[in-house]
């Protein structure tokens, strides 16, 4: 148990080593040079020979990687061109935007998507069963960037009942969260009723219903305990995703997380944040998958950690 | 991935399937219609039908873009801003520069259904190869494989394909090479697995002792038998494929030559929602019809191709 947790511990480590790597030689690859766009458009070639050499970036390559692995080492990613600040700090303290956003939508859609699946797998090929069926495919083929402009426009513009954006009030979270549920809902949901139509269909349940077991008990301690695993995982899969900055709706809403820092430090060249915020959100990503296939013996007893998990 | 091949939920079979009518059965005809089966086929033929209508009422338009009685799409009258729709002959009325929405929409819907498409077939093709491959040859290549589509699926994707687009510049190729990247795990991941189910079956060893190579029994025998499953999830994947580059270009990551896309115009639109609605409603609806289109087909392709899977595997036996 331990020695698995390690070992896993080591290979996202190198998941995430080799990504920051990867981005490191990508952005150093690609036209357009930052201390350019540091300096201003009113800056001499003196001016940009000075940035350049503040910042290590007249070194060669090599050089330059060295000094990053090493720095990174220590702790330290550098300072932010844009923010003048460690862009540790600056990725940090834009994660709490980020995770609680994530946190209320993914509860939103546990709390929706698992009860909506369920009712559509007991009335499988209904006339109504068929009506969500529908309204589920529409849901999921939205833009997050539509449906987040239009629902801002129903309920902030035309009926002022919610603030546009901004995270002063407990009440700015409900429009962005609804936008990132519509979506997740219509996915999860289906995954669900697919899962929970399997186990309805199966011998198992056969067997204990000519039995006599009654149907809410059927679904209740039988297909949904049954179903349980790759729900939670993709509820898993997609909380971790949105940890790395639920970038078009963070956009949209103006909420200042990880991913509207990212467009803004893809925006500006800012390597030393550009850097950070890759490893900071890798690095949670991989953390949070680990925990979920940590979980599974918790769910589903014959599963046993180190060995092949079920996905 | 293993839902799609897992046989359908059955209702308990009541009845035996028509076809037999010469022998007696209590079983009347009103009946099988009321069946989950024949309710699911008709299901799937009305997901089939709308998906088409859907489809085609964007893909016909955008396609004949060039021919259509309409203004071009860079014509600016600053005089004819931000008229609402039908008016003055504008269907769906001008944006802030008196450039008429509907033509934008259809220009800009060119270049997002043609990287739409290329991207696709680019990472349908890579996808089937390496996964075919890591699912046959397995050992190292399949490991290497699967080692390579874990570290994608735990990386911030959408950023980043933002990086790659914000360093290498939004031109066509960088934005369908992105989106086919975002996109080829999906389909190695289910043809591996269509073809680790295949390689067991005896035809396979039939071929083997006949004196075929190996690259060839996969090329010539398993593949085929494989490949109209994968292209199944290939068409799912044009779904997201256009909904990917919307959201790249209304981040400001989408090509802006030829023609501004769909994601590029709302985002345009934005700053007007309050005045002028339908500059961000109408472009949006029409990616949302296109997308259901599209989404509508494959469902119903997938509803269809799983009924008689059954029969099939019974009668193989």
């Amino acid at each position: 148990m331990v020695r698995y947790i390690l070992r896993r511990l080591g290979q996202s480590a190198l998941t995430v080593f080799l990504t920051v790597s990867a981005v490191f030689v990508l952005i150093r690859l690609a036209p357009g040079d930052p201390a350019a766009s540091f300096a201003g458009p009113m800056a001499t070639t003196e001016d940009l020979a000075r940035v350049r050499e503040q910042f290590g970036l007249d070194q060669p390559l090599p050089t330059q990687y060295l000094v990053f692995v090493r720095d990174m080492l220590t702790g330290n990613l550098g300072t932010s061109y844009s923010f003048q600040a460690p862009a540790f700090d600056v990725v940090i303290a834009r994660l709490p935007y980020t995770t609680t956003l994530a946190t209320s939508a993914i509860l939103v859609t546990a709390f929706a998507a698992i009860p909506l699946g369920v009712w559509m797998a007991r009335r499988a090929d209904t006339r109504r069963e068929a009506g969500v069926n529908v309204a589920g495919i529409a849901a999921q083929s939205m833009p997050e960037f539509w449906s987040g402009v239009m629902l801002l426009t129903v309920f902030a513009v035309l009926f002022p009942v919610l603030p546009a954006s901004g995270f002063a009030t407990w009440s700015g979270i409900v429009l962005p969260t609804i936008t990132v549920a519509l979506l997740q809902v219509a996915l999860i949901s289906r995954l669900v009723r697919r899962e929970m139509g399997a186990n309805l269909a199966a011998p198992y349940l056969v067997a204990a219903r000519s039995r006599g077991v009654s149907e809410r008990a059927l679904t209740w301690r039988y297909a949904i305990p049954n179903s349980a695993i790759p729900v939670l995982t993709a509820l898993g899969t997609r909380f971790a995703a949105m940890l790395n900055g639920v970038v078009v709706v963070e956009v949209v809403f103006a909420w200042p997380g990880v991913g509207s820092l990212v467009v803004r430090a893809l925006e500006t060249r800012d390597y030393p944040l550009i850097q950070a915020t890759v490893l900071v959100t890798a690095g949670l990503a991989v953390l949070v998958q680990l925990l979920i296939d940590l979980a599974y013996p918790l769910l589903d007893p014959r599963v046993r950690i180190g060995k092949a998990v079920r996905r | 991935m293993t839902g799609a091949t897992r046989p359908a939920a059955n209702q308990p079979a009541a009845h035996t399937p028509g076809g037999r009518a010469a022998r007696p059965s209590r079983v009347t005809a009103a009946d099988l219609a009321r069946s989950g089966a024949v309710r699911r086929g008709r299901a799937a033929a009305a997901k089939l039908w709308a998906g088409a209508v859907c489809t085609l009422l964007v893909v016909v338009p955008v396609a004949l873009a060039r021919v259509l009685p309409i203004p071009g799409p860079d014509e600016q009258h600053l005089d004819a801003r931000r008229l609402p729709p039908l008016v003055d002959g504008h269907l769906f009325g001008t944006d802030q520069l008196g450039r008429d929405l509907l033509a934008r929409v259809l220009n800009g819907g060119q270049v997002s259904l043609t990287i739409g498409l290329l991207a696709v077939v680019v990472s349908g093709i890579i996808g089937i190869l390496a996964g075919a491959a890591a699912g046959y040859f397995g050992g190292w290549v399949d490991s290497v494989l699967s080692r390579l589509l874990e570290a994608q699926m735990s990386l911030p994707l959408l950023m980043m394909l933002l990086l790659v687009v914000a360093l290498f510049g939004p031109s066509v190729p960088v934005i369908t090479f992105v989106i086919a990247i975002a996109q080829w795990p999906e389909i190695a991941r289910l043809t591996r697995s269509l073809v680790i189910v295949e390689r067991e079956k005896p035809y396979v060893d039939a071929a083997r002792v006949l004196g075929l190579g190996r690259v060839s029994v996969l090329v010539r025998h398993v593949l085929p038998n494989i490949v109209q499953r994968a292209t199944l999830v290939v068409l799912l994947l044009l779904a997201q494929a256009v909904l990917l580059e919307s959201a790249l270009s209304y981040l400001g990551a989408g090509p802006e030559r030829p023609f501004a896309t769909w994601g590029r115009i709302i985002s345009d639109g934005q700053d007007y929602v309050t005045t002028s609605w339908w500059l961000v409603t109408l472009p949006g609806l029409f990616i949302v019809l296109l997308v259901v289109g599209v989404n509508l087909i494959g469902d119903g392709l997938r509803d269809r191709s799983r009924r008689p899977k059954t029969p099939r595997t019974e009668a193989a036996a």
